[in-house]
């Protein structure tokens, strides 16, 4: 068995560890164009938001820490807030069929009433395309892009890597943060961090 | 008698007698835990070796300090009498587990995760002592679950502490696959999106095949590519996604395919005035 895990880290090594597949979106750069359907059956695409900001909220409802930021009302109220406020929210998520956290359009209307959230759209991505095309490693995992289309914020939630809703208090919310600050016309103080949560569940 | 303190934690942690510490194995969703001591008892100004014994449902795992992609390392709190210190966890060599392009670093299956605890020199021969820690964990297999456990040890003082022969063989293998700290210099640069480890030389018996870093946020976690280069090995790994700012020190475990693993401290080279030049000699 470990001659076999040798054998693989092996064939790893020999392989570009520049993986293609994660050539992710970049902060500073035009945030790449996407269509998916949502639970209603609509097609949304990210150019159609052009002018507007757009949050993009990676999401698979069985993770413990997507459960942490929802049952505490943490992201629902972010939601709120922020489209309230004029800003697009679009939560998708990429499980492949059969894997954890996968849903169809019930089980996201579903979703969305169980914890009082509010995005503008749920999108599936079953395949992974746009998952990979903007690198989502983890749910949850958020990018904000601003109303000229350019990306400003890759990363988590916040600022305390656990599941535990007791850490919730101490954290830096980056997603409103950054909100404010495009609204304001400041530079956007924290533009990358470093996602914490499940890995996505992306088919094989 | 160990399955009935198992039979017993489980019960009680059934009824929610949240606050307790268990001087027991505790068994939790895919893995049980206990707090467990090398020595059946503590030497007055002697460090002590206590250790979170990790007994994982085959498939499922948990962290690294430097988790990977996704995870979390398992965290220890702890709660000690005066004048006790905890140091930080000694990790023992982890693995590396890949779940379609993501990588992840931590142990599977039976595992101890080492803290050497000091021993006021004035601590009374001949008292008990209690230890506790409340730990937090991550155990995942492609699905991850949270845990936490509040866990105690009772131990005597002595004045000659004898191990206990019931964890001996965890203890051993935990120390066993603790990584040498490599005397040898390697220097870390970043070119472009790139960052090149060269090491002069390894202390290791072969060449490196893989490579963790132990920092978070400095390089990606897929395995490097290994070259030789004018007699060194050169390690080259994608920059994070997440890098900032090069570290002062860039520890890197190096592993060569046998147990034993070698840490190394790769300072970052002088950003070169014109970034993003990537022709070097």
């Amino acid at each position: 068995m470990s001659l076999r895990t040798l054998a693989l880290t092996t064939a790893l090594t020999l392989a570009a560890p520049f993986s293609a597949a994660f050539a992710a979106a970049t902060v500073g750069a035009a945030a790449p164009d996407f269509s998916l359907t949502d639970a209603n059956g609509k097609t949304q695409t990210l150019s159609q938001y052009k002018g507007k900001t757009v949050v993009l909220e990676w999401n698979n409802p069985g993770c413990p820490f997507v459960q942490k930021h929802y049952s505490s009302g943490n992201i629902p109220k972010q939601q709120a807030d922020a489209t309230k406020d004029g800003v697009i929210w679009l939560t998708i998520n990429s499980g492949a069929g059969g894997k954890q956290g996968h849903l169809d359009a019930a089980g996201a209307k579903a979703f969305i009433v169980q914890y009082q959230a509010s995005p503008t759209a749920y999108l599936f991505d079953g395949d992974g395309k746009v998952g990979h095309l903007y690198g989502a490693k983890t749910t949850p995992h958020m990018y904000v892009i601003d109303a000229g289309g350019t990306l400003r914020y890759v990363g988590g939630i916040d600022s305390i890597a656990s599941a535990d809703k007791e850490d919730l208090a101490k954290a830096t919310q980056y997603v409103p943060l950054v909100l404010a600050e495009l609204k304001d016309g400041k530079p956007v103080s924290v533009a990358t961090s470093e996602p914490y949560g499940c890995s996505v569940k992306y088919g094989s | 008698m160990r399955l009935s303190n198992v039979a017993a934690c489980f019960f009680l942690a059934c009824f929610g007698l949240g606050g307790l510490a268990f001087a027991a194995p505790v068994s939790a969703d895919h893995i049980e835990v206990e707090l467990v001591s090398e020595n059946s008892a503590l030497v007055p100004g002697h460090n002590a070796w206590l250790g979170l014994r990790l007994k994982h449902e085959p498939g499922w795992h948990t962290y690294w300090i430097n988790p990977g992609d996704s995870g979390l390392p398992t965290k220890l709190s702890w709660t000690l009498p005066t004048g006790f210190k905890a140091d930080p966890i000694a990790w023992p060599t982890p693995k590396r587990f890949q779940l379609g392009e993501l990588y992840n670093f931590g142990y599977e299956l039976d595992a101890l995760l080492p803290v050497s605890i000091s021993v006021p020199a004035e601590a009374a021969i001949g008292s008990t002592v209690q230890l506790g820690v409340e730990a937090k964990w991550l155990v995942c297999h492609e699905e991850c679950v949270p845990g936490k456990a509040n866990l105690r040890i009772d131990l005597p003082l002595a004045a000659k502490a004898t191990p206990d022969p019931a964890f001996a063989a965890a203890f051993a293998a935990a120390h066993a696959a603790q990584p040498a700290k490599s005397a040898s210099k390697a220097q870390a640069r970043l070119i472009g999106d790139r960052v090149e480890v060269a090491l002069d030389a390894t202390d290791l018996r072969r060449p490196p095949t893989d490579a963790f870093a132990a920092q978070t946020k400095v390089v990606a976690n897929a395995p490097p590519t290994i070259a030789e280069r004018g007699g060194k090995s050169v390690l080259t790994f994608a920059k994070s996604d997440y890098f900032t700012a090069a570290p002062e020190h860039f520890e890197l475990l190096l592993l060569d395919g046998s147990a034993k693993a070698v840490l190394i401290d790769a300072p970052f080279a002088p950003a070169p005035p014109s970034s993003s030049s990537s022709s070097t000699p």
